[in-house]
């Protein structure tokens, strides 16, 4: 089975979550449990760094579905960054970039949540 | 079984048998009495062969009992006591007849022959049930005494009829006698089939061996009196009455043996009855394991054996289950004080340590020490049972009396526990198997109705070649196409995929049947209709789930194609062999249920050239993986389409096909692939191919 790896790491307010590998329905639990436990701590500044993701199937998109709400309800987002071109593809045929904030580096991500904090 | 000589002679034994015995009353008639000694031996000669096919054809029958040594000493019993009858009333209503040659008659030979045939029989029967007694769990091949003792045997029937000189006794038949008795007597200590009776068995032996010990013993006296019978049969044939008392003396010493030994089993017969009874139990439990499924019943089997086995008044047994330990059977104990404690000892945390453990009145007593009411167990058993290290649950067993448990008793309460281990897994495999096979064919019904939901057949039109797949990755999926004649001119399709695999993904999409066969009676608009759509599935669609679409439709008269795309896969254009992709705006149904999904969506419409094939598909075809989980890719699928100028589109369809096998060849399929393909042919020539 393709492997898949998932960690939080905290950079200020906000949590970035490293994916690795293959994101597909036996994976998505992984990162269901990931978003629980930051929900948990009432963490809800993610950023999702997809740099190290090779695949993401519909079942893993439906993750960030199933979380985003919570988030935003808080006074937070989930934002992605550092896309491969063909992990974008999926989200971009799919329309996440109309709903969702898409960013070439993590620091624009966790910048634009720190702005707002200003603001 | 089979005596080292009676393979010579093969069936009628019986006929042959009777043949002698005809053959010896002609003979007899013809010679009453004689003293030459050559018609002497072909008379012995004869009655020894009557006697030993006698005994070939008594075999059948002894052999069939060789199981049960009792019914055959009863048999002999039987025979003796005919025999002791006839000798006893003879002898007391004939007196010796004093000179034989003078006073034999007609009477007199009758008489003598069907006494001597008698007393043939009970030889016969006698010899033969000695025999199999012999063989009864004779574990090795030498039975050299035994052999030996039948020749002696036959060597004593012939000497009997050498003559006696007046004053020497028969010295050679004297020596075979004795030779013989003492044969019989180490023969007959092979009486270890006594050992496996049971207690009751051993009684009744004991009591039988004394009577037929006694009946032997008159019998074997009285062939040494100077009687009527002993006259008529060593008149009748001398070998004979000697081979008679030899089975007496046998059955006398025989029946000693058997009265000593069975006396001597008696006090350890309980305990050997006990053994067998726990062989034979584990015997039938290893075989109620294979046969029944239900493990509630040999739950019941268990605990039952187990106080049986172990000496124990109550045993019980409890299963672990995800909410804790349940009851599974008692056996001689009420459910509540079983559950009762079951709980005492589980509170204490001696079931965690997952170990065999005994405990004596004292310790039962400090365990329960305010429910006084409840017990008066003064020993009691816990087992765990356990397969591949894991405790399934535990069988106890309690007893009243106040002893321990004995080292055996606590190994067969183990023994039980293991086999109830092993039962416990089985009747969960097996009722997992059961489960899946049901589910199995509950899918393969699932299967037939998404067949159903689409359509059977793809619509036939006069400027429009259709041709559609679907290959579902598991026995059900979730994508889905269909067409719609809206009305003379426009005909509706769809292509929808349903975000997930399986049977989740094919509830959804049998819902998204049913609101686009719905909506597409009533709108027009593929983008209003999509918008609709979005609506109605908000009901129902749980936040992780999405489906995206292509709706549209070809207006024919115009020549048109007008379609939006909620989130869905390009369409493609193939016009000239060069692909267009269109991918008008439009996010997936269920990911925005505001205005999001209104406003980005955007309906396109095309103006259709002769020859352009449109091709709709799911991510099941670009994401079909190889064994090295490289996918198919968008270069693949559309160098195929692009490569000639297909006339047909179903020879499209095929090529398709056989690429994607070509490429994922031994990788099993991820997704469920659909694929729709229509060409528009305007000017209306029928199509070249076929």
């Amino acid at each position: 089975m393709a492997d898949f790896n998932v960690t939080t790491r905290g950079v200020g307010p906000v949590r970035v979550i490293d994916l690795k590998g293959y994101l597909d329905a036996h994976t998505a639990p992984e990162l269901e449990q990931e978003f629980n436990k930051l929900i948990d701590h009432n963490d809800y500044k993610v950023v999702v760094n997809f740099d190290e993701l090779k695949y993401i199937s519909s079942a893993g998109l439906g993750v960030f579905m199933a979380y985003v709400e919570t988030m935003r309800e808080n006074k937070g987002d989930i934002k992605f960054s550092n896309m491969q071109d063909d992990v974008f593809n999926i989200f971009d045929l799919l329309g996440f970039p109309v709903l969702y904030e898409f960013f070439k580096d993590e620091k624009e991500a966790i910048e634009k949540f720190n702005q707002k904090e200003k603001s | 079984m089979n005596l080292p000589y009676s393979g010579l002679v093969s069936a009628r034994k019986l006929e042959i048998t009777i043949l002698i015995g005809i053959i010896i009353l002609v003979f007899k008639f013809i010679f009453p009495i004689t003293e030459n000694s050559f018609i002497l031996i072909l008379n012995e000669v004869l009655i020894f062969c009557a006697l030993y096919f006698g005994v070939l054809y008594t075999s059948h029958f002894t052999q069939l009992k060789k199981n049960e040594p009792i019914s055959l000493i009863i048999n002999i019993g039987i025979f003796n006591a005919v025999l002791f009858f006839l000798s006893a009333l003879s002898s007391s209503l004939f007196e010796v007849i004093p000179s034989l040659e003078v006073n034999v008659n007609f009477i007199y030979s009758a008489i003598s022959l069907i006494i001597a045939y008698i007393f043939m029989a009970g030889v016969v029967v006698v010899l033969s049930a000695f025999k199999e007694l012999y063989f009864i769990r004779l574990k090795t091949d030498t039975h050299k005494s035994y052999d030996a003792m039948i020749v002696f045997f036959i060597l004593a029937f012939f000497a009997a009829s050498l003559p006696d000189s007046n004053e020497d006794p028969n010295f050679i038949g004297l020596t075979f006698f004795v030779v013989s008795i003492i044969l019989i007597s180490i023969n007959s200590f092979r009486v270890s089939w006594i050992a496996f009776l049971t207690k009751k068995q051993k009684t009744q032996l004991l009591i039988i061996s004394i009577i037929l010990g006694i009946i032997f013993i008159l019998n074997a006296v009285s062939t040494f009196e100077n009687s009527f019978i002993k006259q008529l049969l060593e008149n009748f044939s001398p070998g004979l009455h000697s081979l008679l008392r030899l089975m007496m003396i046998y059955g006398s010493i025989y029946c000693g043996i058997i009265f000593f030994t069975s006396l001597f089993h008696l006090p350890t017969a309980e305990a050997f009855d006990k053994k067998v009874e726990e062989a034979s139990s584990l015997k039938d439990l290893s075989r109620l394991i294979t046969q029944v499924f239900d493990f509630n019943e040999l739950a019941d089997s268990i605990t039952n054996l187990t106080t049986k086995v172990s000496n124990s008044d109550s045993a019980w047994l409890v299963t672990k289950e995800p909410g804790g330990l349940k009851l599974s059977s008692v056996s001689n104990i009420g459910y509540v004080d079983a559950d009762e404690i079951t709980k005492i000892f589980e509170s204490e945390g001696i079931l965690n340590q997952e170990e065999f453990v005994t405990f004596s009145r004292k310790q039962i007593r400090l365990k329960i020490k305010n429910d006084i009411r409840l017990f008066d167990f003064k020993a009691l058993a816990i087992s765990p049972l356990k397969v591949h290290n894991n405790t399934s649950g535990f069988l106890f067993a309690a007893r009243k009396q106040n002893y321990g448990f004995d080292e055996d008793e606590k190994k067969s309460i183990e023994a039980f526990a293991d086999y109830a281990a092993v039962a416990l897994e089985n009747a969960k495999l097996i009722e997992e198997s059961i489960e899946k096979e049901r589910l199995k064919s509950e899918l393969k019904v699932a299967r037939e109705i998404q067949y159903k939901i689409l359509p059977s057949t793809t619509p036939n039109c006069d400027n429009l070649q259709v041709s559609a797949l679907f290959i579902p990755a598991y026995e059900v999926g979730g994508d889905y196409y269909d067409f719609f004649r809206m009305n003379e001119d426009k005909l509706g399709f769809v292509i929808a995929d349903v975000s997930g695999k399986g049977i989740s993904s094919a509830f959804i999409m049998a819902e998204v049947k049913g609101v686009f066969e719905t909506l597409a009676k009533l709108i027009d608009s593929p983008k209003e209709l999509l918008v609709k759509a979005n609506n109605i599935l908000s009901e129902s669609l749980d936040k992780k789930s999405f489906v995206t679409a292509v709706y549209g439709f070809v207006d024919k008269k115009k020549g048109q194609l007008s379609f939006a795309r909620a989130g869905h896969m390009p369409v493609y254009i193939c016009r000239n062999q060069k692909i267009e992709k269109l991918v008008p705006n439009g996010i997936g149904l269920g990911l925005d249920y505001g205005y999001s999904f209104e406003q980005n969506l955007k309906e396109q419409t095309v103006d259709l050239v002769d020859n352009d094939i449109i091709v709709l598909y799911t991510d099941g075809i670009t994401e079909a993986k190889n064994i090295k989980m490289e996918e198919f890719g968008y270069n693949r699928f559309e160098s195929i389409i692009s490569s000639e100028n297909f006339e047909n589109v179903e020879e499209l369809k095929s090529k398709i096909i056989n690429k994607i096998s070509s490429f994922t060849q031994g990788n099993s399929q991820h997704d469920d692939i659909t694929l729709v393909l229509m060409k528009w042919v305007s000017n209306n020539k029928p199509s070249g191919v076929n």
